[in-house]
Parts: C-alpha cells; structure tokens; sequence
C-alpha cells in the first residue's frame, strides 16, 4: 500500500444539462517520496483528478486514501499549489507564508521560526515583508511553494505551477524543485502539459488519456539529479510520452 | 497637492467671497434675507465663544459615529451571509434592495413613532440610511473574491469563520471601503436631515433655530459647518485609508 492511494475515481461534469464523463476509473499508487507528474493533452481531466484530490472537488465514485485512511475534504496534509499562486495581495510574503501556520492556532515566535527557514529555502528572505503585487512572476511562485512547505504536508499537490512563467525563471525553479524534492523528501504529484517539465522532474511520468481521461502509459525514470533541460539523455523519455500524446495514437 | 492646484483653489474661493461681498454691498436684498460673508463669520465666532457650535458638532458627530458603527457592522453580516448563502441572497437580498431605494428622511416618521424624540431615534435612521449601501458594496465584493483565495484557505486549513476574518473580509476590502463611503454619505446626511425634523439638538436643529429666528446668517454658518466636516471625513479620514488599501493591493 502506498502513501497515497486514488481508487477507481470517476467525475462526470454537466454538459448541455447531460453528464460528460470526464476521469474514467483513475487508479493510482503513490509512494512515499515518490515525484509524480501527470501530463495530458489540455482538458483531459488531469486538474481535476488534482483538485479531487486535495478535498476541493467531490469524485462521483471512487476513493482517495492517504496512508490506508480514506479521505473527505482537504486537509493540511495534502497542500495545493495553484497554477497562478492565489497568493494574498493584502499579507505581505512572510505574512503569505505563515498563513495556514496562524490559522492552526500557532504563537507567533514559532511561525516566526518556521517561516524563517523556508523563506531562506525559497531565497525569499530579503523580500519577507515585501507585497505580492510587487514580486515578479518567479517570485509569486516562490512564496506559493514556500507557503505549501511550512505546512509540512504529507503530500505536495501542484497544478502546473510554472506555466506562466518565461522559459530562463521556469528552468530555474525546475532545478530548484527537484532540490528541495530531495532536501526535503516529500510525495509530490505534479500536474504539467508540459513534457519536457515532466520528464526533468518526475520519478514517474503518467500519460492521461483525451477525455474521458485514464492512465495511458506509465514512464519510471530513473535518472540522475539535478536533471537540466537541456540534457540529451532526456529525450528518449519525451519522445515516448509525446508519441502518447499525439491524437494519432487514438487509432491502436 | 500641486502648488498651482491649489493657487487655483485659493483663487477660486477667495473670487466667491470677493462676489458675495460685492453682492452684499451692492444692496439688492435687505441684510437679514442676504447676509455678508462678515456677518457670516461674525455668527460662527459667537457660537465657538459660547460653545453651542460645539456642542451642536459633538452632537451630530456622535451620532453619526453610533449609527454609522451600527450600519457597518449590521452591513458586513448582512452582505458577507447574502454572498455565501444563496437562499439569504434570494429572499433577504431583494428586500435589501428596496428598503436601499427609501431615503433616510422617509424612516424619520416610523422612528418618532417608535422611538419618540431621543437619540436612539436619530441613530436609527442614520443606521437604517447607511446599512443598505455597506451591505450590497459587502456583498458584490464578497462575490468578486478570486475563487482560489478561498479555496488555498480551505485547503491550508480555514473553517468558516477564520475564512470570514482572514480571507473574506479582507479580500472584498477595496469594496467594503467604497460601501463605508457611500454608508458615510448616507449617514451624514441621515443624521442633518433626522435633526432638523426631530429638533432635538445637533447641527440640523442650529438650521432649524436659524430658520425659526429669521437669522439667514446662522443657517449659513452652520451649513458651512456641515460642509467643512464632510470635507474634512471624504479628505482626511476615507482618503487616507482608500489610499493605503489601493497602494497595499496593488491597484495604483
């Protein structure tokens, strides 16, 4: 049994007043430590399965577990990372990050502490009492990641976290994520269009199927860290999942 | 403010009271139907020396700030319920509506009947004048929240009423301001126009008494004096902190 578990999820959405199946029976095993990433063609479900995932939406069947113990809502053991941060604009950074710490009833000096460590992580520290609006779009992604990590959560979820970012401030992060992955050994699961992104960070690469989505193909990648872009050896494993990708593969 | 901003400014009211005192001089209506700016000024100075003036402020001002505190209060539960329950915003919500259509001046009645000629009378129709335009400035700003505000709170562990305090209250905030603004406006004129019908002390009974002693000059005064106060409220106070929350936000 793994860390995290996703049995037989399904979601079917109204469309046109009729259901739309979106996620058909997605079964998942996560372990401990384990970096998952999703990729799947865009509206196939794969953010929803996320978002399923954390407590923010209800499956129509199927079950999430998290350590054996099956799960309702969210909880601070499965902290999201969103895709535009929600960051916000009227805390400063540190105030961002101590955030689900203050609401957990945590005295001051002890948030003050933990905060600490993950903005000097996150190389937040000179712009802890700086506000959101005036961070560049890196940053903003930074207090996201950092916010996530003082709760300590025992899974990390993140929706296409650097979709928005330019390509020089994403290969950064993408580095950088994989450090803390490793400093830090937390279960991530990881949702991206992104193959190149995927293959750089995940130790597994799931393909979701077009809509109704199931697990197409399972990639194990098991390449040394930090992994860059740019590195040849890489490629191998997009060409298999962008051969996953492209409709064509409908027709076997 | 720029200098020559307010050189222009300046000039333009030193240009009024140079016309008024033309006018005045040039007898075309008799001293006690038109008076100077002198005899203006000469009314105001009697009522600082024996404290009436004052005493007619603090009056007004303290009702304004029982009824205005009462409005605000009674407008963020409103507004914040009418925004999170459907339900209030169908029923409660389309009766707020209406009741926002009735000027204040139109409760005066209901509240002499009710409360008789007391205080408690005025501040209820300064609150019932005020609380509707806080309440629906509450609620389009509650309605206006980013979704994923609300849903990183959850997700970081938020019950309901922290949501309320530390994500609702302060994310509608640059609408909440505006609806403390109009709800000011409402109050302040709720508060004059209650006065002079109830004539029961306060700035709106001074006019009364001005009106009732032929006495053209005080009514001028003191109408000078309800002027200069809302002046001093939209500059000072509502200016001030429209514009922290603007630069905290980001939106300026």
């Amino acid at each position: 049994m793994g860390k995290l578990e996703s049995r037989n999820i399904e979601k079917y959405f109204k469309h046109d007043g009729k259901p739309l199946k979106t996620l058909d029976g997605i079964d998942l095993n996560v372990e401990d430590g384990e970096f998952v990433c999703i990729v799947g063609p865009s509206g196939c479900g794969k953010s929803t399965f996320l978002r399923i995932t954390a407590g923010l939406e209800e499956p129509s069947n199927g079950q999430i577990f998290l350590d054996g113990q099956s799960l309702t809502g969210t909880g601070p053991d499965r902290i999201m990372v969103f895709q535009e941060g929600a960051l916000f604009p009227w805390l400063n950074v540190q105030d961002n990050v101590e955030y689900g710490l203050k609401i957990a009833g945590i005295p001051k000096e002890e948030r003050n502490e933990i905060s600490g460590r993950y903005l000097d992580m996150m190389q937040l520290t000179q712009f802890a009492t700086s506000y959101i609006h005036q961070l560049s779009t890196g940053m903003k992604q930074r207090v996201a990641i950092a916010r996530a990590l003082v709760m300590e959560p025992d899974v990390l979820l993140m929706d296409e976290p650097f979709a928005a970012l330019d390509p020089q401030t994403r290969d950064l992060l993408l580095v950088e994520l994989q450090l803390i992955w490793q400093k830090t050994k937390k279960t991530i699961v990881f949702v991206t269009h992104n193959v190149t992104e995927a293959v750089m960070l995940g130790t597994r690469v799931l393909v979701f199927s077009h809509r109704p989505a199931k697990i197409k193909k399972e990639v194990k990648i098991d390449y040394k860290r930090p992994r860059v872009a740019e590195d040849e050896n890489l490629l191998p494993y997009q060409q298999k999942i962008l051969a996953e990708l492209r409709p064509s593969s409908k027709v076997d | 403010m720029k200098p020559s901003t307010l050189a222009k400014k300046i000039g333009f009211y030193v240009m009024i009271i140079i016309v008024w005192q033309g006018l005045d001089s040039a007898d075309i209506w008799p001293d006690n139907i038109f008076p100077s700016p002198v005899d203006v000024v000469e009314d105001l100075a009697y009522g600082v020396s024996d404290g009436s003036l004052f005493f007619g402020i603090g009056t007004s001002l303290l009702r304004l700030i029982v009824g205005l505190s009462i409005a605000i209060a009674g407008g963020l539960v409103l507004g914040i319920f009418m925004a999170r329950v459907e339900t209030v915003n169908q029923t409660i919500g389309s009766l707020v509506l209406g009741l926002q259509s009735i000027p204040s001046i139109a409760w005066v009645p209901l509240a002499i009947l009710w409360l008789g000629l007391t205080d408690a009378g005025i501040i209820f129709v300064v609150a019932i004048g005020a609380i509707f335009a806080v309440t629906i400035n509450t609620y389009t700003g509650v309605k206006n929240i980013n979704p994923s505000y609300i849903e990183a709170a959850r997700n970081m562990g938020a019950k309901e009423g922290q949501l309320i305090t530390s994500i609702l209250i302060p994310a509608a905030f640059p609408f909440i301001m505006s609806g403390f603004k109009q709800g000011w406006a409402f109050a302040w004129r709720g508060v004059i126009g209650a006065e002079l019908l109830f004539s029961f002390l306060g700035l709106g009974f001074l006019l009364n008494v001005g009106r009732q002693l032929n006495d053209v000059s005080q009514v001028i005064a003191i109408m000078l004096v309800i002027m200069g106060i809302g002046i001093l409220a939209e500059g000072l106070v509502f200016k001030k902190i429209e514009d922290k929350v603007m630069t905290r936000w980001g939106l300026r």
